[in-house]
Parts: C-alpha cells; sequence; structure tokens
C-alpha cells in the first residue's frame, strides 16, 4: 500500500510527521510514505499520480484534512488514473487531529493512520457502472403542482405522462377563487396551463386513471393503471407526487355541524363569486381560526384572502378570531396588515372559544389574551376554519410505494431540513400540497427541486451504480425479511437468484448506502463494502495496540 | 492491554452530522481531551452492538454513538435504531458487570461543534471516576 | 418455525464457568430468523463472555462458529469437524434439537444450551414472534377456520368457548388476550361454515405414547 501524508503547508507543526514515517516504514506491507505540503493542490496531485503509475500498489492511505473537504478530490483523481477509488481509506489528521489536540498530538496521528491502514487491508474494489434509466416521469394528480411539473420537465426535454383520478385537471385551482394580490385571475391561469398542456408533445395526460401497482426501483418503475375497464403498465423512471390536499372541518374542531350560518371557506368563495345572489347581506361575519394548532398555512391564507374578499365585495363588518396566525408565508404578512387596514379586527385567544347557535344568528365567546377580558360577538355568519388533510387515498398509495407518511398523515419527507421534496426511496419526489404545510411560494420551490432531482436523477438515460457494494450472500441469508423490513429506502426485495431460493437483494441505484440493513442481518449475510463488519472492527481493534 | 489504551473513546460519528460537527470543532480550534478515537460511519444505524463491545474487549474505556437529531436522519430511521442498540449494548455490558453509561448515543446537528465537544468531555470525565 | 430466547447470562456464565476454551457455536436456521442464535448473537456473546473473563482475570479462550443447520449431522460434522479438538466445553446457540445433535456426535465433551428453545411461531412483526403451533399431532384447523385453540384458547378447548368469555370477547382467564373460540366463531361465519361449531370431538389421547414423536416416511 501506499501512504500520503499531507501537512498542509506545513501548518500542522504540532505532528512530526518524519516520525509517523519512520514508524510506518517498519510495516511489510507498506511500499512507500510520501510526505507532501498540499495534497489538494496540482503539486500534490502529481505527486499522487507518479506514485500511482509508477509504483505497484493495491491500497492508498491518505491522511490529510477531513475527508468531507477532499474524498471527493481523492476519488476523482483514482478514478482518472484508473485505480479503484474504493481501495482508499483516509485518515483525518487535521480538524479531528492536530487542531483539537494538546497532548501528544503525534501519536493520536499516528494512531489514526494505523486504524486507516488496518482498514484498507481489508478493502476490495467496487465496480462503477452505468445502468440504463428510464427518462420519462410520472406525475400523480393534475393539480397546479402536478401540471406545473410536467410543464418544467418539458422544458428540459424530459417527457412525462400527468395521472389524474378527475375527470378534467386543475384541482383545486378549479375550487378556489383567487389570491388576492395575484393578478391573473385563476381561472385564466388554468386554462392557460391546460392549453400548455394539451400542445406540448412531451406531455401525456391520462383523466379518470389511477395508479393501481407499482414494482421496480428508481430507474425503472413498473406502473399499472386502471381507468374506466382498462388497465395497463408503464414504466417510467421517477414518479413525481403532486396528489394535492383536501380540506374539512373537522367534527373535534367545530362543535356545531356546519349548515345555516355556519359556512366553510369554500362556501364564502361560492357565495362571493355572485354576492348579488343574497337574499340578505351579512352585516357582521366572524372567522374562527387556528383553533386546531397543527393546521397547515394553506387555510390561513385562504382565510385571509377571503378576508379582503368579504371587505371589498360585501362591505361586512369582519371579526377574526385567532390564536397564532401563521403569516410566514410568503406575501401573507402584507394581507394581514392590508386586512387590518381594512378594518378587519383581529381577536387573539388562548382557549378555543365557545360558539352557539342564538336567535338564527351565531355567538362567539372568547377571552381576548391583549385585552384580558372575554369578548362576546354575535354575528350573521361564521366561517369556520377547514383542516387541510391529506386527500383520500393516500394510505393506499403510500402503501403500495412503501413510502411513510407523517403524524398528520400527509407524505413523509426524507429529512425534512435537507430534502425537502424527496420521499425516502429514489425516484420518488413529492410536490404541492400533498406535502402537508404549503403555499403557493413553497410550492413554486418544490416543483423546482422536484425537476431538478428527477432530472438529474434521470437526464442522461443512464446512472452510475456502484456494483454490488452493499451486497446480500446468497448462501448466508435466510429470507427472514428482517432487512427488507428495515431498509428506510425501499431498496431491498426478495427476489430469486438464478432460479434458486428466494434472497434478499439490493438494488444498487435504489440503494443510499446507509448500513442499516447489514446491522440488522441475523445472519451477517450482507456485506457493506468500505464499511463492512470487518471494516469497522479493524478500525475499532487498532485502539488495542 | 498496553499502555495508553485504558482510556480511550471511540466515538462512531455519522458522515452526515457528528463527523462534521467535530470538524467544525477542529476549525474553531476548540480543545477536548486526546484519548477520542472517531471512526466515520455513513449512517448511526451501521453501527451495531458488536462494534461497540469490541471496542471495549479491546480496552475503550468509552464508546460514544453520535447521529443525527431525531426527525432528522435522512436515512429516517437510524439514530432510533442506533438508539435502541446502544440501550441493548449498555444491558449487555450490565450483565457482565460493566457499568452500562459507558456507552452512549448523542444526536446532534452537523454544526453543532460545542455540543460535540461536550459531550466528548462529559464522557472523558465519567470515565476517569471508575 | 421454531423461536427461542437467549437463556439470562447469568445462567450462561455459570454453564461454562471453570472451562478455559470453548466452542460457540450458532445455526443459520430458525434461531437466526429470530435473532436468537445466529451468527451476530454469537458474536455478542463471545464479545460478552470474553469481555467478563477478562474483568474477573479468568482465562478464557473462545471458538466462533455456525452450523447451516443444527439438527443435521453432517451439516454439524461438516463444520465443526476439526474445530472441535482442542475445545473443553461446547455452548450452542441452537434450538433443542441442535444442542443434542452436537452432544451425541461429540459424546465426551459437554454440551451446553444458550438459549431456551420456545416454540412454534411466526413474527407478528418484526421483533416480536408470537406462538402459533402446539405441535399437537392431530392437526384439526380445518374444522377452527384456521385459528388453533389448542395454543390460542387458555384452556385448550376443543368445543367451543367455556362460557367464561368476557365481554368484547375477551379470555375468562387472561384478559388481554381475545377468547379463541369467538375468534373461531367469527372466522367460520365469514366462510358460512358455522354448522362446524355443531359437531363435537373427542379429547385428545394422551395415554397414547407421543413421545418422542416419531414420523417414518414410506418413499426413500
Amino acid at each position: 500500500m501506499g501512504i500520503f501524508l499531507c501537512d498542509c503547508g506545513g501548518s500542522l507543526k504540532n505532528i512530526d510527521f518524519p516520525k509517523i514515517s519512520g514508524d510506518l516504514e517498519k510495516l511489510e506491507d507498506v511500499a512507500f510514505i510520501d510526505i507532501s505540503h498540499s495534497l489538494c493542490l496540482e503539486e500534490g496531485e502529481k505527486a499522487i499520480t507518479s506514485r500511482i503509475l509508477s509504483e505497484n500498489i493495491n491500497r492508498v492511505v491518505i491522511a490529510a484534512c477531513s475527508a468531507e473537504l477532499r474524498e471527493h478530490k481523492f476519488v476523482r483523481l483514482l478514478e482518472e488514473l484508473r485505480f479503484n477509488p474504493s481501495l482508499l481509506s483516509l485518515a483525518n489528521i487535521r480538524e479531528q487531529c492536530s487542531w483539537t489536540c494538546e497532548g501528544d498530538v503525534t501519536e493520536k496521528a499516528t494512531e489514526l493512520i494505523r486504524m486507516a491502514i488496518g482498514k484498507a487491508r481489508l478493502l476490495q474494489p467496487v465496480e462503477r457502472k452505468n445502468v440504463p434509466v428510464n427518462r420519462e416521469v410520472l406525475v400523480l394528480g393534475g393539480g397546479f403542482a402536478g401540471m406545473k411539473s410536467a410543464l418544467e420537465l418539458s422544458r428540459l426535454g424530459i417527457r412525462t405522462t400527468i395521472v389524474e383520478r378527475k375527470s378534467t385537471l386543475g384541482g383545486k385551482l378549479k375550487e378556489v377563487e383567487g389570491f388576492y394580490g395575484l393578478e391573473t385571475s385563476l381561472k385564466q391561469m388554468l386554462d392557460s396551463m391546460i392549453t400548455a398542456i394539451e400542445k406540448d408533445n412531451n406531455i401525456e395526460v391520462l383523466t379518470s386513471a389511477e395508479v393501481t401497482r407499482v414494482r421496480g426501483e428508481v430507474g425503472d418503475f413498473d406502473i399499472t393503471i386502471g381507468g374506466g375497464r382498462r388497465e395497463f403498465s408503464l414504466s417510467f423512471g421517477a414518479i413525481i407526487f403532486a396528489t394535492g390536499y383536501r380540506t374539512e372541518i373537522l367534527p373535534q374542531d367545530f362543535e356545531l355541524k356546519p349548515g345555516g350560518n355556519i359556512i366553510s371557506q369554500l362556501d364564502l368563495v361560492e357565495m362571493l363569486r355572485a354576492p348579488e345572489k343574497l337574499k340578505r347581506r351579512p352585516e357582521t361575519i366572524g372567522f374562527v381560526l387556528d383553533v386546531c394548532d397543527e393546521n397547515s398555512r394553506l387555510p390561513t391564507l385562504s382565510s385571509l384572502n377571503n378576508v379582503l374578499a368579504v371587505r371589498e365585495k360585501l362591505g361586512s363588518e369582519v371579526y377574526v378570531f385567532c390564536k397564532n396566525l401563521k403569516v410566514d408565508s410568503e406575501g401573507a404578512e402584507e394581507l394581514y396588515r392590508e386586512a387590518r387596514n381594512r378594518g378587519v379586527v383581529f381577536l387573539k385567544f388562548d382557549e378555543p372559544p365557545q360558539i352557539y347557535r342564538e336567535d338564527g344568528r351565531v355567538t362567539i365567546k372568547a377571552k381576548d389574551v391583549l385585552l384580558g377580558e372575554e369578548v362576546v360577538l354575535l354575528c350573521d355568519l361564521l366561517v369556520a376554519e377547514e383542516r387541510a388533510l391529506p386527500p383520500e387515498g393516500t394510505k393506499g398509495l403510500s402503501s403500495m410505494l412503501n413510502i411513510g407518511t407523517d403524524s398528520q398523515g400527509f407524505y413523509q419527507d426524507e429529512n425534512v431540513h435537507l430534502y425537502p421534496a424527496a420521499s425516502a426511496r429514489k425516484g420518488v419526489l413529492f410536490v404541492g400540497g400533498c406535502r402537508g404545510n404549503l403555499d403557493l411560494g413553497r410550492a413554486l420551490t418544490d416543483i423546482a427541486s422536484a425537476v431538478m432531482g428527477s432530472y438529474s436523477l434521470l437526464a442522461l438515460g443512464e446512472a452510475v451504480v456502484e456494483v454490488e457494494k452493499v451486497r446480500v450472500d446468497p448462501e448466508k441469508c435466510r429470507a427472514c425479511l428482517t432487512c427488507i423490513r428495515a431498509c428506510p429506502h425501499g431498496a431491498i426485495q426478495l427476489l430469486r437468484v438464478n432460479t434458486e431460493k428466494e434472497v434478499a437483494q439490493i438494488s444498487d441505484l435504489a440503494c443510499d448506502g446507509c448500513g442499516v440493513c447489514a446491522a440488522v442481518c441475523p445472519a451477517k449475510a450482507i456485506n457493506f463494502e468500505g464499511y463492512s463488519d470487518e471494516q469497522i472492527l479493524a478500525e475499532v481493534e487498532t485502539i488495542g495496540g | 492491554m498496553s499502555m495508553g489504551t485504558d482510556n480511550k473513546i471511540i466515538a462512531f460519528c455519522c458522515e452526515k452530522s457528528a463527523y462534521l460537527a467535530a470538524d467544525r470543532a477542529g476549525r474553531m480550534r476548540l480543545y477536548y481531551p486526546d484519548n477520542v478515537r472517531i471512526i466515520r460511519v455513513p449512517c448511526a444505524g451501521r453501527v451495531d452492538a458488536l462494534h461497540m463491545l469490541r471496542a471495549f474487549e479491546k480496552g475503550a474505556a468509552g464508546v460514544l454513538v453520535m447521529g443525527c437529531q431525531e426527525g432528522a436522519c435522512q436515512h429516517l430511521t437510524g439514530n432510533l435504531r442506533a438508539k435502541e442498540r446502544v440501550r441493548y449494548t449498555a444491558s449487555l455490558l450490565e450483565e457482565v458487570g460493566m457499568d452500562g453509561a459507558r456507552v452512549k448515543m448523542v444526536n446532534l446537528g452537523p454544526d453543532m461543534a460545542q455540543k460535540f465537544v461536550r459531550v466528548v468531555k462529559d464522557m472523558a470525565e465519567k470515565i476517569k471516576e471508575r | 418455525m421454531i423461536i427461542a430466547e437467549r437463556k439470562p447470562f447469568e445462567e450462561i456464565k455459570n454453564m461454562i464457568a471453570g472451562y478455559k476454551r470453548i466452542l460457540v457455536v450458532g445455526c443459520r436456521t430458525c434461531v437466526t430468523i429470530c435473532w436468537a442464535g445466529g451468527e451476530k448473537e454469537v458474536g455478542i456473546l463471545s464479545s460478552q463472555l470474553r469481555l467478563q473473563s477478562g474483568r474477573n482475570g479468568n482465562e478464557l479462550s473462545i471458538l466462533e462458529a455456525t452450523v447451516e443447520r443444527q439438527c443435521e449431522k453432517e451439516m454439524v460434522t461438516q463444520e465443526l469437524g476439526d474445530k472441535v479438538q482442542d475445545i473443553e466445553a461446547i455452548l450452542s446457540m441452537g434450538c433443542g434439537v441442535g444442542v443434542q445433535t452436537i452432544a451425541e456426535i461429540y459424546e465426551d465433551k459437554p454440551v451446553f444450551p444458550a438459549l431456551n428453545t420456545a416454540f412454534v411461531g411466526m413474527p407478528e412483526r418484526e421483533g416480536l414472534w408470537i406462538e402459533m403451533c402446539a405441535a399437537c399431532g392431530d392437526c384439526f384447523l380445518d374444522r377452527t377456520g384456521g385459528i388453533c385453540p389448542v395454543v390460542r384458547c387458555a384452556k385448550g378447548l376443543l368445543n367451543g368457548p367455556c362460557g367464561g368469555t368476557r365481554r368484547g370477547g375477551k379470555c375468562e382467564i387472561d384478559p388481554e388476550k381475545d377468547c379463541a373460540w369467538v375468534l373461531i366463531y367469527r372466522r367460520l361465519e365469514k366462510q358460512g361454515r358455522l354448522d362446524l361449531m355443531r359437531k363435537y370431538y373427542e379429547a385428545k389421547n394422551y395415554r397414547k405414547v407421543k413421545r418422542p414423536g416419531k414420523i417414518e416416511a414410506l418413499e426413500a
């Protein structure tokens, strides 16, 4: 093996490099030890290159700064030199040694390098290969998010198929009156999107159709679609969920059933479309929001929009009872201020208000937190807050695809902080209302993420995989299903290998390299190259001297 | 057991969180005990009871398993599995008469250098008392 | 399949007390699947034993091995053949059958069971195994809609509920359990076979020598 030590431009002064070199030279399987000032710069690369081309080594150990910074670079260099990068082992002697150590830094550095050496001895080459992937994307749901995703992907040259459960495209765009402040009317937006889609050769639309079965992995999802009496299978490289949300007034939020003068936001929107048809203009309208803490931003936004629309179209007095008005969406703060400027009164409560019908009107009783007093409002109309809920069929779809749902039933993101539009399964992405807490601005960002995500996965028509980096030994596998159940990415399936017994098989493309399967396997049948039990133990055992 | 192995702490660090937090501690020049040996893993969920026990067999005095904060694991439940395994390993240690507190699960984010240093120092203190 | 669990460590420790060279041998079949005695558990138990002996200053060297199926003589000898030579005692992490098979092959070596073989069962979910079959040798699941009252009825009744079923269809003896016969009734009802509930079956004849069970195949 070849060992390269880097002293970071001579700055790692508390490490005695010649001493380390002297110690390690004694090891039998070390071909050479080079001390460099800057492995990351051209000079260092040249040194590595010349050594690899001239010496007969089959493992490389590099002791330098953090793997986080430099691993990619070294890997790329080794690939260029046709040296399998899986045979590289790294030791962090800068950030995790020289910079934080007060005592015998050289001893610590030496041990860290020995750990890397111990691991290197056991490393095996992993082949990198290109596998073909299907460039087409399935978009589930033909609402705003779904249509926009398809249009954006088409611009990038990716063909999509929109599968919409209802008989027409549009989703919530057909039901909502508008967004106050948005210039285009939603109807116009919807019409222009549908026209664009109809004209677009890259987009196919299947309405009154639903997905009934999903098999396969990213790059090659085998989807069965049923519509009416037909059923057929199509193959896609990735799936974008744009199934939207539904709204409902939940009985636990409002004890009184809607009806008469307790209406939903949707009812209000209907009313506002044709205010002249009202028999009597409601003089006082009360809104009650935030009864459920967990509620999404969407109902809050529509409430604020509707409040302004009421002032404009009906001129009624409007009182809004709220707890924590969520105005962190783009434009929401302005809406709130505008509403206040227009005379809408906001009352903040802590305990949910009591609501009851009295003499043909509705009474709302709540303790205003700021006033410290109880406020009683008699209003002609009460607009109740709806909850944004996952659409029907979410449970079925999520179990069909083996993706999780969060505590409210919306699709579970892979990592809420880092990869918001992605699911735990590679190639399955979520956009729009079906992700839960959302507004227009965020939806647009999601769409951009998902589009770029699927594009980068599929654009080239092939993907690079590390072949059998995590591999199940079919001899040892007992098909106990533990790894299949444990894999967070749904990358393992039970398959018949060479017409013999059924064993677990890991998809190279779908695998995300977490190693959970290797850890849970009771038969120790899974080898994770680079982090196998033996390789990790080799590092552990080095400390024993 | 050779000299100097007596109070080593092995810290299995998830490459998405703890490993980065340790790097940050380095950039901030925050000193922590020299006897810590960081082993990089792709996810805290990769760490098995076997790895933790072997560390003790080889003379480690303490083992830390450091992963992402709950709810933030890229692999969804890797850190939760790690937590369970650490608990299990602690019970295995108790069975052989060792203090289960020598193995500990830690959750942190990639920028939490201070926390990294603090937990490492805490473990170093704890094992000194034995 | 056979479900087993590891004995308390204290018990295992006492079994091998005094021996200096032992072989810990697991099995790749049933006990691997129920996470009790596969290669992984062999590693973990061996690790614990080494830690234990290290702390007490005892000498203990452990050889680890795992057999494909401990209940097959050929497989045992194939895997363990030469390994047993210098061994003083064998700690088997197989089910009771495995322990006895090894003991029979290596008669001069003490063979100790590291597991308690519990029952014949299945995983209800990841990590949870429940008993499903009593191996009574006289299966009548055809008449009980596929639900076994020998296992699932606390009293093992063969002819309907005892009459003490609690509200909600719970067992008189164990209120956490469903009354097996309520479950059977409902299942048969779904299948339109309730007439089976009117058939009466004799109690099992335990006077006939049943153990050890023996079955011989007619075909070669």
